[in-house]
């Protein structure tokens, strides 16, 4: 009887007909909903003892006031996001700067690295009222391989007005024979008078078509060595730091006394590619060799590694200009003295019964 | 009167027994973390949790005791109790019921 009160209360579908069912169905129900109830009861008396109640109730307060807004748009407090323009007072120069550029131009500022140290240091001294030796940033300029390229653009400069030479005199040294510059004897079998013309429009070095008046003027006035990089003639004053006075000396006597070296050269490039098999005795080599020989040895030294700078590159590089000989040198004798870089004059002096032979003699004196 | 306690006595052993059922099979932990979900997705939690913050408010930070938090908020908790989550744990437990039924019908006396 008093459970039917409790039905009326909890009972919405009065289906079963059993009261008593129903009514134990609502006392599990309230028992549990009691049950969680007093477990919430007995949590929020222990958060009111052990002090957490009054933190959290002004964490509430808190989060009303500092709520989380998400929304497209805003930052997180609600905000419009603004573009921060971080700027930075240079202390050397005092201008404002980005905060993303101040580094690099304090670097520069500051005189830190090389080329902005250089700079520095330049403003410095013009500031001071002194006057910085350029000197010292030519070399520096020259000394990295990786800023030669200027050095080239000069070079192209001067060109228009060797070029129109070039190409007149080309037939004619072309009956002389054409001179083999350092790159040009690795080109094989251009003996011909047509070949100049070709290699000086593919970029080879300006001083291979050069008369020898032409010649001299130019070492009169410049340094005249022959980078070993970019084949081409250093365009300095005859001062130039770079390079040294050995060097200066050697390419001149390369330069001037090259054309009577240069016929016996050429004519024995086509003589060398046709004899493959020539068999070299370096015996007979060492013992004949004389005065003219080593002068000639020097002289391609100098003529291969003008830039004079003894390292491993310049070695390897070196070997280039020869190399058209020595490989088929190497095919004949199995040479293990390939450093000594002979000449292709020479082989020809061991290779009897060419004719040759008389050319390379006459040319030596 | 007299058919009146016995059948009292009755209906307590009946709950008794239904209760012993329910803990044993474990179906009363089982509803109960499944009305505990439903209450507190429903916001039934919440709102208890405010009115026992008032009922603490009133009664004092210091001075508040588990009864009198407890004879306050349990009538309100079953005030609260929304109609579909009291219709479907009653769903629920009239099934268990039934299958116990079922199951056992000689060992439950009705």
């Amino acid at each position: 009887m008093v459970d039917s009160q409790l039905l009326g209360m909890f009972d919405i579908e009065n289906e079963t007909p059993q009261s008593e069912t129903r009514s134990v169905e609502e006392d599990i129900l309230e028992e549990l909903v009691d049950e969680l109830s007093f477990g919430l009861c007995i949590e929020v008396h222990r958060s009111c003892k052990i002090g957490m109640f009054k933190i959290e109730e002004e964490d509430d307060e808190a989060l009303k006031e500092f709520k989380i807004i998400d929304q497209p748009g805003l930052d997180v407090f609600g905000q419009p996001p603004l573009k921060k323009h971080l700027e930075c007072v240079c202390p050397s120069c005092h201008r404002s700067l980005s905060a993303s550029r101040f580094a690099p131009h304090l670097a520069k500022c500051m005189g830190m690295g090389r080329n902005s140290s250089r700079l520095a240091s330049k403003r410095l001294a013009i500031n001071s009222g002194k006057i910085d030796s350029d000197e010292d940033d030519e070399r520096d300029i020259d000394w990295t391989y990786v800023l030669q390229p200027p050095r080239t653009r000069r070079m192209k400069k001067e060109k228009p007005v060797v070029n129109p030479l070039k190409r007149t005199k080309s037939s004619k040294l072309g009956k002389n024979g054409d001179i083999p510059s350092v790159s040009s004897t690795n080109s094989d079998g251009s003996g011909n008078g047509t070949a100049p013309v070709k290699l000086s429009s593919g970029g080879t070095p300006l001083y291979d078509s050069l008369s020898l008046e032409e010649r001299k003027r130019l070492l009169l006035t410049t340094c005249g060595v022959i980078s070993e990089h970019t084949k081409k003639m250093c365009t300095k004053s005859l001062r130039c730091p770079q390079h040294s006075e050995e060097q200066r000396q050697a390419v001149r006597r390369y330069l001037l006394g090259l054309e009577i070296d240069d016929r016996v050269r050429l004519r024995s490039d086509g003589t060398v590619i046709d004899s493959d098999d020539i068999q070299v005795d370096i015996d007979t080599y060492e013992d004949g060799d004389g005065q003219a020989l080593r002068d000639t040895l020097s002289r391609l030294r100098w003529e291969t590694s003008s830039s004079g700078n003894p390292s491993p590159t310049d070695s390897t590089s070196t070997t280039n200009s020869n190399e058209g000989q020595t490989k088929k040198r190497k095919k004949g004798a199995k040479l293990t003295q390939r450093k000594k870089k002979r000449p292709p004059p020479l082989q020809l002096v061991q290779s009897s019964g060419h004719s040759d032979v008389t050319q390379y003699d006459i040319a030596n004196g | 009167m007299a058919d009146f306690s016995e059948r009292k006595l009755k209906d307590t052993q009946m709950k008794a027994s239904i209760n012993q059922t329910l803990i044993e099979s474990g179906e009363k932990e089982r509803l109960k973390e499944m009305l505990r979900n439903k209450l507190i997705e429903c916001g039934w939690r919440d709102q208890l949790k405010a009115y026992c913050k008032e009922v603490v408010r009133r009664k004092g930070l210091k001075h508040v005791t588990v009864d009198d938090l407890v004879s306050e908020i349990t009538p309100k908790g079953r005030e609260l109790v929304p109609d579909d989550v009291k219709k479907e744990l009653l769903h629920r437990i009239r099934a268990f019921l039934a299958q116990q039924k079922e199951l056992s019908s000689e060992n439950i006396p009705y």
